[in-house]
């Protein structure tokens, strides 16, 4: 399949410090790529070398298959969106004119701002100034003017970080649809739960590097295999192998009425970065 | 390749258009030439040596000033960020983010003719020699907003602008060093005013002509390149 984005040997230094030491990936087409990463591991800087906001020290970045400063040209800059952490919006207008005027600088049917809107649970906000809105809904406007326009690739650095549960949710779902739609998306963040909700595969940075690149699923496998905690009426927890021995024993414990809850227990993407790094994400 | 869409430009306009009907700061400031002029009228002050002073104080307050304030703002709220992301090209932003400080200059500097008495003296080249300052002190003011950090720090570092661009031709009575008073004879509001008076006495103002277009290019071209450096972190 295509790649769209295509990074090969990308150093990023500022001054003595390296943010970046000799990262390799591609993005293909149609994927969500999740980059999971503390703060300070060179997740925002890889954003903005990806969206020509940055100039790399060294190596090759491709998007859209041509040399990322190329992306500066407008025709090419309508292809993609963007959600940066310092997306700032104008507070004296309201939703709905901050959003027309992105609308028209894209060449965006005004009728598609209801459509961002919806997807970012913002319907009926359209006439509130700004400036009167929380840091959540702020964030929730900015998301929607990154996907206004439908983007071939979206860029999205930490697009949940302020939000409550429920929106969070609201919001994965519209991310999903997207990329249903056909859009490659590109995210950063430090919250496993989203990235495992959303991404098809993800990268642990850690000090500009990358650790792993992989699908959630094999990176939760990869250290050793998942058992089975079984809860028993007694409050007693046994822990079972994911085998035949394991599955007679499961039986027996239904047959009995003796099973309260079964949980797997794999590793999530939480623990296997502690593991891989040392660190938490947070 | 480059791309020219009037309709980004309008846009940018309008959102400015909308912005500035509730950015008291930006309000204020406009007035402030007006009062000036308002006052020069009643001193009578409209065919003496301050007689351009009303039209250059507007050029500056209402052209480099606004002009200033809503670019820096536009980067303290990194907003700026959002429009140099977008489709819209640096001509698209620069021409959109001075259209309505320079219609603004204009609704100033007309009301600032009434107010303080100023005799026009030939409109067709007057205009011209206004469309100049206003490229010119839009320019600076685009530079001076560019190279603040924060809209407070555009009133610091235009302090100097103002004394130099629009009250040096006062002090230059004072000054004895012919290097410094030439200089001064070359900033726009000098040039601005010799013309018009020229003007008025019916004398060649086309060398102040070519002056005023040397420094409009030489300001656009400064104002494109710290721009463009700017687009990058």
């Amino acid at each position: 399949m295509e790649n769209i984005i295509e990074v090969r040997s990308l150093v990023k230094s500022f001054g003595n410090k390296s943010a970046l030491k000799d990262v390799d990936f591609s993005v293909r087409k149609g994927e969500t790529i999740g980059f999971l990463g503390p703060s300070g591991s060179g997740k925002t800087t890889t954003i903005k070398i990806l969206t020509a906001q940055l100039a790399p020290t060294a190596g090759e970045v491709r998007v859209f298959g041509e040399p990322v400063h190329l992306l500066k040209d407008p025709a090419r800059m309508k292809r993609i969106g963007i959600l940066t952490d310092n997306s700032g919006l104008y507070d004296r207008l309201t939703v709905a004119d901050n959003l027309r005027l992105f609308a028209d600088l894209y060449g965006t049917d005004r009728g598609e701002i209801r459509e961002a809107l919806e997807m970012v649970n913002l319907i009926g906000e359209e006439k509130t100034p700004v400036q009167k809105l929380s840091k959540g809904m702020k964030q929730r406007v900015t998301l929607a003017r990154a996907v206004l326009h439908k983007p071939d690739l979206l860029f999205l650095d930490e697009p949940t970080s302020a939000l409550d549960p429920a929106n969070t949710r609201h919001i994965h779902g519209g991310l999903k649809a997207l990329n249903r739609a056909g859009t490659t998306i590109f995210l950063t963040t430090h919250d496993m739960e989203e990235a495992e909700s959303l991404c098809d595969r993800v990268a642990f940075l850690h000090d500009g590097e990358i650790r792993l690149f992989d699908t959630p699923r094999n990176l939760r496998t990869m250290q050793g295999r998942p058992t089975i905690s079984v809860l028993l009426k007694n409050q007693q927890t046994v822990t079972i192998e994911p085998d035949a021995k394991g599955a007679a024993a499961i039986a027996g414990f239904m047959e009995r009425g003796e099973l309260v809850t079964i949980h797997s227990n794999e590793p999530s993407l939480g623990d296997l970065f502690v593991q891989m790094t040392g660190r938490n994400l947070a | 390749m480059m791309t020219f869409s009037m309709k980004r430009v309008n846009a940018i306009f309008m959102k400015d258009w909308k912005d500035l009907q509730r950015n008291g700061y930006v309000l204020i400031t406009l007035a402030l030439p007006l009062f000036f002029a308002a006052w020069l009228g009643r001193i009578g002050a409209g065919e003496g040596p301050l007689a351009a002073m009303p039209i250059t104080f507007a050029l500056v307050i209402a052209g480099a000033f606004v002009q200033a304030a809503m670019v820096a703002e536009e980067k303290e709220k990194n907003t700026l960020r959002g429009l140099l992301l977008s489709p819209a090209s640096t001509m698209e932003i620069l021409i959109g983010k001075s259209l309505l400080s320079g219609v603004m200059t204009l609704v100033v500097i007309i009301g600032s003719i009434f107010l303080a008495d100023f005799r026009v003296p030939s409109l067709p080249l007057f205009t011209v020699s206004i469309v100049l300052g206003l490229v010119i002190f839009l320019a600076i003011g685009t530079l001076l907003g560019l190279l603040s950090r924060t809209v407070m720090e555009t009133s610091i570092l235009g302090m100097p602008v103002m004394f130099i661009f629009g009250m040096a031709g006062m002090f230059k009575e004072m000054i004895s060093n012919e290097t410094v008073v030439t200089a001064i004879n070359y900033l726009p509001s000098e040039q601005l005013a010799t013309m018009w008076a020229g003007m008025e006495s019916g004398e060649s103002v086309g060398g102040n002509l070519l002056v005023l277009a040397a420094w409009a290019a030489a300001a656009v071209v400064l104002t494109v390149v710290v721009y463009k450096k700017r687009r990058m972190d």
